[in-house]
């Protein structure tokens, strides 16, 4: 029996220990730094990834304003941030560090426009807006979904009069300090209307901490908004947040109008095109009016990057270890850590700032610098030429989702509701309605099941490929008037303008099973079936957390028991 | 082991009447002991002065600019030179009243169960496990509430509101009971919902508490009670409910302690607000530790001063309930076995 356990033991030990050799890992200490939410999901990626290296990285999410205090303070070695030190946030400006210190790029991606609105029992999908709307309703101009500016960007929805919610960051926030930089950049009267309104002074300007007013609902965090976004009761709830959060919710996000009169969403593509128009500062900060003013078809227009604030010198017991690890750290998160960002929900950097952040990670001290290689970089955006290779490829919006009468939808099918029986349903009433539409093969909710969708949605992978199924189907579907894939039971016609396609009450049942999830957003629908690793983790941690709740007491009896036994 | 000298009565002494004079003479070991005790009493006095005295001189220079109006202004803006807690402490104390109003009917019911009712056999195991309540992190309390407790509970709120709304404190802005589209969010983050939570985390002090009072309560008067033919409520409402009266009342003061000063899981469920917010049902309300938790990371020096400053004030307040607590606990009769 004892040697069964020590043999366990040592084997445990063993996978414990295992993966931590590589000679490399003997010179890696910790290294800690915190702040933004916004790029957290990335970098909490590669966290977990470069542990395999014997790298130990601490990043506290606790904000971008925390994150720069804190670096300033010298509390952590490095910051992660989507402004720099030194602007004018109200009627403070942000100091800037006596510490020596360099801005490094890290990730790029969209400030996404996560909402939670639902027109009967159907979550809607494909909401669009426009700046000028976006800015009214965080600006508490705009109070119901209903509003004509809504309804002149989604001819395609029949909006329900159900209250808007904007859900703004509680703490000081480079979300918002992104956010509000749009705000005052593009739509400066709205905006200082606004501030005039909350008893800020005008002009303005972008702020980290959003003002909130009446109606509004204040959440700390980015995974407070998202968290309270996502609930089901917070329908007409939208807030603003790092596409990765919508898109590990599995919500949908606002496709925002951009100046060539597309609207988009803030797909890795979109961004990596929107950042083309970005001004790199010397400092490497960005400076993104021009990303505003894209006129590429593709390009999402609050896209930006967050940089990392990186110690150039050994002040606050900061050591050549540490700036040994970081330097290395940097170095794969810059290359191969790109790889990771679209499916987190980011958008890779593009060669310049790469290079430009190779050129910030020699500064560290105690960096190697022969590591540093651009030609063993494996960035996805890198190619022969020097140009970006995600914005080169990036596919044009297909037509329906130009400003105008039209609007794509897609087969609202699979999803995490979905399973087998869901999609088939949803398909199977989706063949008999989307007969009598001519839009065919883009029939909103119900279609899935004839066409593209049909394959996805029944075969029950993963939403993921039902993006791909709006842009096929809306690039082949040229001539079709657009559809919502909302399904109204009130309306029992097929409606010949906006292709809502309505039908009977079982179909819209079927739908309801099958479709009444998110499209466009990859929702993981892994079959269950299997006892993985993680279903044996999880029921491991079951037990532990019953034991910690009756073991107490049962101990406390059993030796009370003994007690008392041994005493009579 | 103290020894005490009594003096050798001089028989040629007795014309004096003088009372004998009684020496002590400590050994080692109990003078340490001695020095010890008094040293670690002594050193909490110190710890709580030097907090207080910490808190005050930090605080001083926001307090000096804001001035009295540090307890009227409703805004929180340091920076801006318009700040004051008028709004954070009022949402505080509203919390800590919602709390303690689920709080102490609870804890009343679970203490007596425990003491009075339950069988003998489960009696341990039940106090344990109302113990292991008080041992849940409250940032487990905090995501319980945020993310399961607040979509269950918004059906009640909407059925108070709805029917209770013509009282001031149940009204609810926005939420229209004859509009089935109306918005539940409105319900949503509220110092009702904030109070739940925080009421089942100061429920087991409160219960432990008033258990052990309760189960104090003498023995001769219980069989008296009985005698006179009272049933078992007859004998708990004469004797025990009495007799433990300070101490129930001590345990709801402590409770109300620990509900005022609680943080995180406040801080997850409500949306902060700075205007005075009385209706407790409605979206968005204040604490003062939740706003400390929410701004210190990314304060200027004059905005810790400032929240040092609402720390200085929910300090105070925090002391003045407990000793009122402390002083309720000690003059009744119960109190003199539990200390407040």
């Amino acid at each position: 029996m004892k040697r069964v356990l020590s043999a366990a033991v040592l084997t445990l030990a063993a996978v414990l220990v295992g993966p931590l050799v590589p000679a490399s890992a003997a010179s890696y200490v910790p290294v800690s730094g915190s702040g933004s939410t916004w790029s957290a999901n990335a970098m909490d990626q590669w966290r977990r990834n470069v542990n395999q290296y014997g790298m130990r990285i601490d990043y506290q999410a606790s904000g971008s304003s925390d994150g720069r205090n804190q670096f300033r303070n010298g509390t952590v070695d490095f910051a992660v941030s989507e402004i720099p030190y030194g602007l004018k946030d109200g009627n403070v400006v942000d100091p800037l560090p006596s510490r020596p210190f360099a801005y490094m790029p890290i990730v790029a991606g969209g400030t996404a426009f996560m909402y939670n609105l639902k027109i009967g029992p159907n979550r809607v999908t494909q909401l669009r807006l426009s700046g000028d709307t976006i800015a009214k309703i965080f600006t508490g101009v705009i109070t119901k979904w209903d509003d004509a500016a809504i309804k002149a960007d989604n001819p395609g929805l029949t909006l329900p009069p159900i209250r808007v919610v904007p859900v703004v960051r509680s703490d000081g926030s480079g979300t918002t300090a992104q956010f509000t930089t749009w705000l005052a950049s593009q739509y400066p009267d709205i905006w200082n209307a606004y501030c005039q309104k909350v008893g800020r002074g005008t002009p303005c300007g972008f702020t980290s901490n959003f003002p909130s007013s009446a109606g509004f609902v204040a959440q700390s965090g980015s995974l407070g908004v998202s968290g309270y976004v996502k609930q089901d009761q917070s329908v007409g709830a939208i807030t603003y947040v790092e596409y990765s959060y919508a898109k590990a919710a599995g919500f949908p996000a606002v496709k925002v109008l951009n100046k060539a009169g597309y609207y988009v969403l803030p797909s890795a593509e979109a961004v990596a095109v929107g950042l083309l128009g970005a001004r790199v500062n010397p400092d490497l900060t960005a400076n993104l009016s021009g990303v505003y003013a894209s006129s590429d078809k593709r390009a999402y227009p609050l896209s930006s990057y967050s940089y990392m604030v990186i110690p150039t010198s050994l002040d606050n017991g900061f050591s050549n270890e540490k700036g040994n690890t970081l330097a290395d750290f940097a170095n794969y998160f810059l290359c191969q850590g790109q790889q990771q960002a679209d499916a987190l929900g980011y958008s890779p950097l593009p060669i310049n700032l790469v290079k430009s952040g190779f050129d910030q990670i020699k500064r560290i001290p105690g960096a190697v610098i022969e590591n540093i290689n651009l030609a063993n970089c494996k960035n996805p955006t890198f190619s022969a030429d020097g140009t970006n290779t995600l914005a080169k490829t990036a596919p044009q919006p297909p037509a329906c989702d130009a400003k105008g009468p039209t609007q794509c939808g897609t087969a609202a099918e699979g999803g995490a509701a979905g399973g087998g029986s869901g999609g088939g349903s949803g398909g199977g009433s989706g063949g008999g309605s989307g007969g009598g539409t001519t839009s065919g093969g883009t029939t909103g909710g119900t279609s899935g099941g004839t066409t593209t969708g049909g394959g996805t949605t029944g075969g029950g992978t993963s939403g993921g490929a039902v993006t791909d199924v709006t842009v096929d189907g809306g690039g082949a579907a040229v001539v079709v008037d657009p559809e919502t894939g909302q399904v109204i039971a009130a309306d029992p016609v097929v409606d010949p303008t906006t292709g809502e396609v309505v039908v009977d009450p079982a179909a819209a049942a079927g739908a309801v099973t099958g479709g009444a999830y998110v499209a466009g957003i990859p929702v993981s629908t892994e079959a269950s079936s299997g006892w993985g690793p993680y279903t044996g983790l999880l029921l491991a941690t079951f037990i532990v957390v019953l034991a910690l709740l009756f073991a107490p007491p049962l101990v406390a009896r059993y030796m009370a028991a003994r007690r008392s036994g041994g005493g009579a | 082991m103290a020894t005490t000298f009594l003096p050798p009565r001089h028989e040629d002494d007795a014309a004096s009447v003088e009372p004998r004079q009684l020496t002590t003479t400590r050994s080692q070991s109990d003078r340490l002991f001695r020095g010890g005790v008094s040293a670690s009493g002594a050193l909490v006095l110190l710890i709580m002065a030097l907090v207080g005295i910490f808190l005050t001189i930090r605080a001083l220079q926001a307090l000096s600019q804001a001035g009295f109006s540090f307890i009227t202004t409703q805004a929180w803006e340091p920076d801006g030179g318009n700040f004051g807690i008028a709004a954070v402490l009022s949402g505080t104390v509203l919390i800590a009243l919602t709390a303690i109003f689920f709080a102490v009917p609870l804890s009343t019911g679970v203490a007596l169960y425990i003491s009075e009712y339950s069988p003998r056999k489960i009696r341990q195991t039940l106090i344990s496990l109302v113990d292991l309540m008080a041992a849940v992190p409250s940032v487990v309390f905090g995501l319980w509430g945020f993310f399961f407790l607040q979509g269950q509970i918004i059906g009640l709120a909407r059925w108070i509101s709805t029917y209770f709304g013509w009282i001031p404190f149940f009204a609810v802005d926005g939420s229209d009971p004859d509009d089935p589209l109306s918005t539940a969010t409105v319900f949503t983050s509220s110092t009702f919902i904030a109070g739940i939570v925080v009421a089942l985390m100061v429920a087991p002090i409160t219960t432990s508490v008033m258990r052990e009072v309760f189960s104090q309560a003498p023995v001769g008067e219980r069989e008296g009670a009985y005698a006179l033919g009272a049933t078992k409520w007859g004998m708990i409402r004469s004797v025990v409910l009495p007799f433990g009266r300070g101490g129930m009342i001590g345990g709801t003061m402590l409770g109300l302690g620990r509900a005022l000063g609680e943080t995180i899981a406040v801080f997850m469920i409500i949306s902060p607000v700075f205007v005075f917010q009385p209706h407790i049902l409605q979206n968005g309300t204040n604490s003062v530790s939740a706003l400390i938790a929410l701004r210190y990371g990314e304060a200027t020096p004059f905005g810790t001063s400032a929240l040092m400053a609402a720390g200085l004030a929910l300090f105070i307040i925090t002391l003045v309930v407990n000793f009122i607590a402390s002083s309720i606990v000690s003059r009744s009769r119960s109190g003199a076995a539990t200390d407040g």
